[in-house]
């Protein structure tokens, strides 16, 4: 299994009350998995899920993308700067 | 504050007020014969609904590295002179910047359709998140633009 701190940012750093949430998966898991893996542990994010992007060491990852233990991670939600 | 500078660029992500003239200091070059400038401001009205200010939050070293990522690309697209490209973080009250995009070149037309491309391209892919705080006292976070795969 593999241990990551997830970041969170904005609107599911606002729903979950938390900026950051703890995940164990298996290893080899894909960047798509991963997100799907998130919602099923915590539900909350389940309505963000057709938009959220996950984000591998501070770069968009490709929904294949296959994670490493130690990769730093963070989901992105549609970004509204300007 | 966050910032980045080398002789060409500025990138700065920063919760001090945006140094208007500092950043038109920086963009000044003797080849450059335009200079384009947009600011992007906080506005009182979207429709009937009244915002009161706003707040931006980020995350901060990815958001760096996708500015200079989006400055690179404008890098080879166009023979940009100088270039700044600064966002704002925390507060910002009604009429304040934001964010200011600033491109140097040779030629008007470049400077335009660099300047353009940099902030229509950050508000897709750099990840700012912006929260209004409306005069009914909600806080509600805006629905973004999605990142583009």
């Amino acid at each position: 299994m593999l241990s990551f701190k997830v970041q969170l940012f904005s609107v599911l750093k606002s729903k979950l009350k938390a900026d950051s949430v703890d995940l164990e998966t298996p290893e080899g898991i894909t960047a798509g998995e991963f997100l799907d893996l998130a919602c099923a542990q915590y539900p909350t994010m389940v309505p963000y899920r057709r938009v959220m992007r996950l984000a591998v060491n501070q770069a968009y990852s490709e929904d294949a993308h296959i994670l490493q233990d130690g990769d730093e991670v963070a989901i992105i939600t549609p970004v509204s700067g300007g | 504050m966050v910032a980045d500078e080398s002789r060409k660029r500025r990138v700065q992500l920063s919760y001090e007020r945006i140094d208007i003239p500092a950043a038109y200091q920086f963009l000044q070059t003797p080849g450059a014969g335009g200079v384009a400038v947009f600011i992007g401001t906080a506005r009182q009205w979207t429709g009937e609904i009244e915002t009161l200010s706003l707040t931006y939050e980020s995350y901060e070293p990815m958001a760096l590295k996708e500015m200079h990522r989006l400055i690179d690309i404008a890098d080879g697209k166009w023979p940009i002179q100088r270039v700044c490209l600064l966002h704002k973080l925390g507060d910002v009250c009604l009429t304040e910047a934001s964010v200011l995009v600033g491109v140097a070149t040779a030629h008007r037309a470049e400077a335009f359709a660099a300047c353009r491309f940099l902030i229509d391209r950050l508000k897709v892919q750099v990840p700012i998140w912006k929260q209004e705080r409306l005069t009914d006292g909600q806080k509600v976070w805006v629905e973004g633009n999605h990142p583009s795969r």
